[in-house]
């Protein structure tokens, strides 16, 4: 429970950055290594790192060792439920929009 | 895939009762949440329901735009959302169009478009039945308000 409130509120902010959004693009086709990911932006490495670490800690990729490298892969899990989060809201709000018509009904019935 | 939220009502009801039923705290606690919102520009208020996993129950807001009689913007910062949410109200012969946006889904839209319609996302999901937080809150919200 406390891992997936946590993931959530990260993935907003993770995918936020053009640059992750592009990591991510680069992981959807296959695992990648990270000097591989390194190797495709302009930036520095280290900046490269902490996007990965955004990623890694928002539960968007996962890491793992292969003989000397690391390799990233996309865990598109909880985009899924991000996905869904999104869609609630619409029924959050047309549900609450036909409250607002039964409060506006109430209160003509008692003018 | 739209990258905001935009639902319409049609009231057959005076603007102006639209209007206070958008700003006035009492009424807003009756259909939304309870809050303590004040209509000035800039006023910093909160609503507050019962908390779910994922969200602690608590909204934050700020009032950014507020035309008399027509339109009121603020921010919702809640759970792992910052957006913003306007109400637009148009006067019609025999009532009001109330028109509501949620924006600020932008990021995360464009992922989701791009990943979820993508090749090879079915054979990586797990099938997840998730709980909806809102369809819960909205559940307890009527149950109350009966």
């Amino acid at each position: 429970m406390t891992n997936r409130s946590a993931t959530s509120s990260n993935i907003f902010q993770a995918v936020a950055d053009p640059t992750r959004r592009a990591i991510l693009g680069h992981l959807k086709l296959s695992d990648q290594s990270a000097g591989f990911l390194c190797a495709q932006f302009a930036i520095s490495q280290p900046a490269v790192s902490q996007h990965l670490r955004v990623l890694l800690d928002a539960g968007l990729v996962s890491e793992r060792r292969d003989g000397r490298r690391r390799l990233y892969k996309l865990e598109p899990a909880p985009l899924k439920e991000v996905d869904d989060w999104v869609k609630e809201y619409e029924h959050f709000w047309e549900e609450k929009l036909d409250a607002l018509g039964d409060y506006l009904d109430r209160k003509k019935n008692k003018r | 895939m739209r990258r905001d939220i935009h639902v319409e009502a049609f009231y057959p009801h005076p603007i102006e009762l639209v209007w206070e039923a958008l700003t006035d705290s009492d009424a807003l606690a009756e259909w939304l949440m309870p809050n303590d919102f004040v209509p000035k520009l800039g006023h910093k208020f909160q609503f507050r329901t019962k908390p779910a996993p994922g969200f602690d129950g608590i909204v934050d807001c700020k009032v950014i735009e507020i035309v008399k009689g027509k339109r009121l913007s603020f921010t919702w910062k809640g759970g792992p959302l910052d957006t913003l949410v306007t109400f637009n109200l148009e006067p019609l012969s025999n009532g009001t169009r109330l028109k509501l946006e949620q924006k600020g889904f932008e990021g995360i839209r464009a992922v989701l478009v791009s990943f979820i319609l993508g090749k090879g996302w079915k054979k990586k999901i797990l099938p997840l039945s998730l709980p909806s937080v809102l369809d819960r809150l909205a559940a307890r919200q009527a149950a109350r308000s009966v």
